[in-house]
């Protein structure tokens, strides 16, 4: 089975309208949903409601930058310190077009960055591509995952 | 109190060793030892000159009244011989009555340096039968008792006689209008209550020289009208004993001085100051330059005005002239009444000036307070300035821009002058011959011979400066005003008094006292002005600071808030046209199209207006443009975009220039774009780029053959969401021109347009020749962190 997409986003109009996109761009990946900061940690440390899943880094971190409880910036920090997780691709997503904001996302090592577009068909076309690299054929670091599930026998 | 009278007298042990010359010999001595004739006058010890006049007699006097010293000419008085007088009691000489009136005024009343009227004392002297009559007084100095004896006036009471003199005198100085006017009513008054032969009243000028005011005289004497006397005539210790003895006589200039015996107080072990006595005997040089001048008995009464020796009045007679003490008194009286005249009536002048100058420096004041910056308001009132100071010229110096007003040096020579002042003056300074401190002045001693310069800030070189020109005077010396050394090498008065002229040059009129404090007066309101407008100019900064952090913050909460909804209007719109398209009226599916394109135009707003509000304040990162390259890059951009029409490209020759690269090609494309946009409508659209430079800037402008504009609105244009076309006419948010211009701002350049409605338009921005990296500093950091991620 394919490593899942961790989308962390608050706004419930933007997760429908995100999670409308990556089914339109046809990945077979599992998206697994936080809705804040908080959420997003305790899934990828297996804590508090994901103390029982399956271990596991995703295959790449879709992450709102404005986010209630803990930001962006701060769930990109603690990835980035984090030695099992620090080599997991993430993938700022947000409305904002400040410098300031870009060039603090880079300073913590983020993969990429998309101010995502009003045009819909655009934002449609920019998840497609991230999912495509990063979900599929992004190869991540060797040693990045402790635990890798075999490919489903067709 | 002057140091010669109240230290230990320098000449006390040489005096002693020379006890056996003549009474002068120590002051002769001294004279005569050194060279220059004004230094030794200067040193000359002529308060204790160890001898008097022999007009009269001189005791000096133990506390409890026993003879110390006596002038040798006594002997002639009394039937003893010095030596039996010394040490015997006052009784000797005055027999007990006499003496008991001297222990009388001693013991009662507060005794001090003003000599007593003690009375008319009858003795009769050992050389005659006939008792002579004699004025007693008696002074209390440097711890000793001093009696003078004087022969008495012949009438009786002459203080009767003189008291109406005086009085007519008090009257008429208080009608006297100016000090000019008191001068001579008191030189005509002095020589009819004294009968000298010539009475004179002279001032003392900045240079100690002496200038004759005024002058009453008898036919036969010379005169010495406005003439001026050097100030080495009267030495300095002549001066200071002046001050405090307001009154000398010189009844004799041919006496033989009587001597002090013994010559050194036996009780004090210094030689009797004579400062306060009548008869005190004067120095062999004055008396020398008396002869020389014709003089035989003379007379100075001192005018001290403000504690300062101001003038003397001074009576001169070709005949020896015995001047009785009650006389003396009156002109004494009379001098300390001018004094007080002349005083008030210098201080009411000085008063009446001040205030006018006060008067003016509020105007001053007021005009700079009223005006954006203190420059400008003083050069409202140009007459002020000038009057303020008395000046033909005036400068203000200020962030090195130079006003000048009226008569004054070339702009060139002022900004050297605060530079030679900022490094060798501080705080108000003047001189009435800059020249001689500055040399480069001599050129300008025209405009400038006299300066008085007010520095307006403590750091910079800025200052109020004001000009003089020379002042060219000329002095009639009574005499040439040299003292002239005798064939011996001692020094020797001079004996020339024929009228002598001299030019002074190099001087403007001086600066007064008052000046300079009111100067200084207005240099502490101006400070306060300059820092009051320092205050609010960084009130108004950190206002606009905190206004743009403001503004900072709206635009960061607007890039999230406001784009969020729009994008999910067009997301969910975008849905609802795929899934239900199909299905709707074709009304409804106009309607969901206007809908999405008004939500995709409000992005669009809200997203050029963020990249506008960070275009203000994102870091300018300044290199090298080429502008040839720069546009020919941007032409093939939008001939690639554009929907294959033709259009006639002209491109000059552009300039390089020192900018930032992308926001330079932001506002270039955007003239460019511009260009195409407004020429869609003809059928052969014709686009010019050029260039030219003006002065230290270049100017680039935009020519096309387009729909030009109405001039009438030319000043909207640049404008944040301005159009002057609707929006079916031509699109866009009316954001570029905005760019444009804060663009090439940031840059230190201009933008302007010209234009006629329907025939095209031309639009130009300047870049200055030489970039002036004023904005670029603030971003430094950024541009490091820019890089991290380019």
């Amino acid at each position: 089975m394919l490593k899942p997409i961790l989308l962390v986003e608050d706004n419930p109009n933007d997760l429908e309208l995100t999670l409308v996109a990556l089914d339109k761009s046809q990945l077979a990946n599992e998206v697994i949903v936080a809705r804040d900061g908080q959420e997003a940690i305790d899934y990828l440390t297996s804590e508090g409601e994901w103390k029982e899943r399956a271990p596991g880094n995703p295959a790449v971190i879709l992450l709102d930058l404005k986010l209630p409880k803990i930001d962006g910036l701060e769930v990109l920090d603690m990835i980035r310190s984090n030695a099992s997780l620090k080599s997991v691709p993430v993938v700022m997503l947000t409305s904002s077009r400040e410098e300031q904001d870009l060039i603090r996302s880079y300073e913590l090592g983020v993969n990429a960055y998309v101010v995502k577009p009003v045009e819909f068909a655009e934002f449609v076309e920019a998840i497609s591509d991230l999912g495509v690299f990063w979900a599929v054929l992004n190869e991540p670091p060797p040693g990045s995952t402790r635990f890798r599930r075999p490919p489903p026998a067709q | 109190m002057s140091e010669s009278a109240s230290e230990p007298p320098i000449g006390a042990r040489a005096v002693r060793e020379a006890s056996q010359g003549p009474p002068d010999a120590e002051a002769r001595r001294r004279t005569l030892s050194s060279g220059v004739a004004s230094q030794d006058c200067d040193a000359e010890p002529i308060h204790i000159p160890g001898g008097i006049q022999p007009h009269g007699f001189l005791l000096v006097l133990s506390d409890d009244l026993h003879i110390l010293q006596v002038s040798e000419n006594l002997v002639s008085l009394t039937n003893a011989g010095v030596d039996e007088l010394l040490g015997a009691p006052l009784d000797v000489v005055l027999g007990a009555a006499g003496a008991q009136r001297i222990g009388q005024a001693a013991a009662t009343s507060a005794l001090d340096d003003a000599p007593l009227y003690i009375g008319p004392i009858d003795l009769a002297p050992s050389s005659s039968d006939k008792a002579l009559r004699l004025d007693l007084t008696i002074h209390r100095h440097d711890g000793t008792l001093i009696v003078e004896m004087e022969t008495a006036a012949a009438t009786g009471d002459a203080f009767a006689s003189m008291y109406p003199l005086v009085r007519t005198f008090a009257r008429g100085l208080q009608e006297g209008g100016s000090v000019q006017a008191l001068a001579e009513l008191a030189v005509r008054e002095v020589r009819a209550i004294t009968g000298f032969g010539r009475v004179m009243l002279y001032s003392f000028d900045e240079e100690g020289r002496s200038h004759v005011l005024a002058e009453d005289r008898d036919a036969s004497y010379p005169s010495f009208l406005h003439q001026f006397f050097p100030a080495s005539d009267i030495p300095r210790q002549a001066r200071a004993l002046y001050l405090k003895n307001r009154i000398r006589l010189v009844a004799d200039v041919d006496y033989t001085p009587a001597r002090l015996v013994p010559s050194v107080n036996p009780v004090t072990g210094r030689p009797t100051d004579l400062t306060f006595a009548t008869l005190r005997s004067f120095s062999p040089v004055h008396l020398e330059y008396m002869r020389n001048m014709g003089t035989h008995a003379s007379m100075s009464v001192s005018i001290v005005v403000r504690g300062q020796l101001w003038g003397l009045i001074s009576c001169h007679d070709h005949s020896a002239r015995i001047v009785p003490f009650n006389t003396r008194v009156a002109v004494e009286h009379l001098g300390h009444m001018l004094s007080l005249q002349i005083e008030a009536k210098e201080e009411r002048a000085e008063g009446e000036y001040l205030s006018a100058l006060r008067r003016t420096m509020s105007r001053l004041i007021s005009a700079m307070g009223e005006h954006e910056n203190f420059v400008a308001g003083l050069r409202a009132v140009p007459g002020d300035v000038l009057s303020f100071a008395r000046s033909a010229g005036a400068a203000i110096v200020f962030d090195d821009q130079v006003t000048l007003l009226g008569a004054t040096p070339d702009e060139d020579t002022v900004r050297a002058l605060t530079h030679w002042l900022a490094e060798n003056t501080s705080g108000v300074w003047a001189t009435d011959s800059l020249a001689r401190e500055w040399p480069p002045a001599k050129a300008h001693a025209d405009k400038a011979c006299g300066v008085l310069a007010v520095p307006v800030s403590q750091i910079f070189r800025n200052y109020l400066l004001w000009f003089r020109p020379e002042l060219m005077q000329t002095i009639e010396w009574a005499g040439e005003p040299v003292k002239i050394e005798s064939a011996d090498g001692s020094s020797a008065p001079r004996t020339s008094f024929s009228p002598w002229l001299e030019t002074v040059r190099g001087h403007s009129a001086l600066w007064r006292q008052s000046e300079l404090e009111i100067a200084a007066e207005l240099r502490g309101a101006l400070l306060n002005i300059v820092l009051r407008r320092a205050e609010e100019r960084a009130e108004l900064a950190t206002e606009l600071t905190r206004a743009n952090k403001e503004l900072e913050a709206f635009s960061y909460s607007v890039s999230h808030d406001l784009r969020a909804p729009l994008r999910h209007i067009a997301g969910y719109g975008d849905l609802l046209r795929e899934q239900e398209g199909e299905r709707m009226s074709d009304k409804s599916r106009r309607f969901l199209n206007n809908m999405l394109e008004s939500a995709r135009f409000a992005g669009t707003l809200v997203d050029d207006l963020l990249t506008f509000s960070q275009m203000g304040r994102a870091a300018l990162r300044p290199a090298p443009v080429d502008l040839g390259l720069l546009v020919k890059s941007v032409v093939q951009e939008v001939e690639v975009e554009g929907s294959g029409r033709s259009i006639e490209w002209v491109i000059g020759d552009l300039p390089r220039v020192t900018g930032d690269a992308a926001f330079l090609q932001l506002a270039v494309r955007n003239l460019i774009s511009n260009a195409v946009k407004y020429t869609r409508t003809r059928e052969s659209a014709k686009i010019e780029i050029f260039a030219t430079r003006s002065g230290d800037e270049y100017v680039i402008g935009v020519r096309d053959n387009g729909v030009g504009f109405d001039m009438k609105y030319g000043a909207k244009l640049f404008g944040v969401f301005q159009r002057l076309h609707r929006a079916e006419e031509f699109e866009g948010t009316g954001i570029g021109l905005a760019n444009v211009r804060r663009i090439i701002e940031r840059h230190d350049g201009r933008t302007w347009a010209e234009g006629r409605l329907g025939e095209g338009a031309v639009f130009y921005f300047s870049l200055p020749v030489t970039f002036r990296n004023a904005n670029g500093t603030q971003g430094a950091p950024n541009t490091k962190s820019r890089k991290n991620h380019a």
